[in-house]
């Protein structure tokens, strides 16, 4: 009998010790080559914060000879490493020309930077950063990388406030970027303010060849998501005559746990219809 | 990845004191528990997550032997029940209801137990949206979504003359770990 419970306790303790090391394990933060991948800082004119860029290069990059589309990733320190490894992973399933991912890391507040109205004291700055985008960081980056400069080329990619800046750049700055991965976009804030942009820009922007894959969660259910995440694929569907569009809602899923899931939709949907060269 | 540390964390100390108390268990086994061995606790609460949900919920935990429990957990939520109009959105309805099962183990002492659950059960999820702004088309979604639901739960109770006063936490482990690019 005593056997039995010194066995059953060791059982346990060894149980116990598993369940410790599986989940130590899980949280390993995911890297991307460090000899692939660049970084520096640079100051906005615009806002006067300083930006952390990270640059990851395709594995077999060379100047000298190919140009490469360019990925600029928001919430940068966060999604840098599972970009860039998605990007490599995908372009060698599809045996297609990888990019090159810039990843921009926080300067001010997201909050600030990603949206493009003032409501509170810590919203708003979605003009400067983007004036810090296109007129710093864009031309540095197509300065010293090998990477083509035709709006066709460049993609921006933001989940939640970073999904609100991306359609605030596709509604005012419409001429920046070719492509958008716009992942569970707060199309809800400021009274629907991105739906003002979209209809005050249509006109310009409606004929344009361009790429927007919208994707959200499933289980979105905070009483502001979905309805005008399905409104905006409407007006897109509807109104944007040369745009290639691809919504995806991911099952069982909210609002973080559907970002990955849908950066991998999004980017294998970029791959496969990106305009040819 | 920061909620991932403090996950990690949380869950490694729940295990740490699982596992320690676990090795001075024949001390808290030897004295007689005033703890009930089948308790019922119905419940009815909020819940902050981006909103307020109203929650009618009940627990059924059974303790066939010592340190062996076994419990049941269900809930109904209205979601967001305090924000039925959001800039120009209007939740027409919002409801989720849950139902877990779970086994684990109940430490005692005398007038205190502690139980750890792993919990696996399903959540169904309803609720309709509409974007309701005169400045542009009415626009409605619905959804009806049924998921796993699986986690971690904590219980004590303490023993107040005739009653118990119980506490309670669910750490959610789902969805984790997440999808990677092989499930794309």
């Amino acid at each position: 009998m005593k056997n039995n419970a010194v066995k059953f306790n060791g059982i346990r303790t060894i149980g116990s010790a598993l369940m410790i090391i599986i989940l130590f394990s899980s949280c390993n933060k995911e890297e991307f080559d460090p000899l692939l991948t660049h970084e520096f800082a640079i100051q906005s004119t615009a806002n006067g914060a300083v930006y952390k860029i990270r640059v990851g290069l395709p594995a077999n990059y060379n100047p000298g000879v190919e140009k490469y589309s360019s990925i600029y990733v928001l919430d940068g320190e966060e999604n840098f490493a599972f970009v860039s490894n998605q990007c490599k992973e995908i372009s060698d399933k599809l045996a297609v020309r990888n990019v090159v991912v810039i990843s921009i890391g926080y300067g001010k507040d997201r909050s600030i930077d990603y949206t493009p109205t003032e409501v509170s004291t810590v919203t708003g700055g979605g003009p400067q950063f983007l004036s810090f985008i296109e007129s710093q960081l864009i031309p540095l980056i197509e300065e010293n990388v090998s990477v083509d400069t035709a709006r066709k080329s460049r993609v921006i990619l933001g989940h939640s406030y970073g999904g609100l800046f991306g359609a605030f750049a596709f509604s005012t700055e419409n001429t920046l970027f070719g492509n958008y991965l716009l992942l569970s976009p707060s199309l809800w804030f400021d009274d629907l303010i991105s739906f003002q942009f979209e209809k005050h820009h249509r006109s310009e922007n409606k004929d344009r060849t361009q790429l927007v894959f919208l994707g959200i969660g499933e289980e979105e259910n905070f009483g502001r998501m979905q309805a005008p995440f399905d409104a905006f694929y409407q007006i897109l569907h509807s109104q944007y005559s040369q745009l290639k569009l691809e919504i995806n809602m991911e099952k069982n899923l909210g609002h973080l746990g559907s970002k990955n899931p849908n950066i991998i939709k999004g980017l294998n949907y970029y791959f496969q219809n990106r305009q040819s060269r | 990845m920061n909620s991932i540390k403090y996950l990690f964390f949380l869950i490694s100390l729940m295990s740490c004191v699982t596992m320690l108390a676990q090795n001075e268990s024949s001390m808290f086994s030897n004295q007689p528990s005033t703890v009930p061995k089948l308790t019922i606790e119905p419940g009815i609460g909020i819940h902050t997550n981006f909103g307020t949900d109203f929650l009618i919920t009940n627990l059924i935990q059974w303790n066939p032997i010592n340190h062996l429990s076994i419990a049941s957990h269900s809930s109904f939520n209205i979601n967001n029940i305090t924000q039925r109009y959001f800039n120009g959105i209007k939740t027409n309805y919002n409801f989720s209801i849950n139902q877990k099962f779970g086994i684990g183990t109940t430490i005692y002492t005398k007038r205190r137990s502690h139980t750890f659950l792993l919990m696996t059960g399903a959540k169904y999820t309803t609720f309709r949206e509409t974007l309701d702004d005169e400045r542009f088309d009415k626009v409605s979604s619905s959804i009806r979504a049924l998921s796993p639901d699986y986690g971690l739960m904590y219980s004590q109770k303490k023993i107040w003359k005739k009653y118990f006063f119980t506490y309670r936490m669910y750490v959610p482990l789902y969805p984790w770990p997440t999808k990677g690019a092989g499930d794309a």
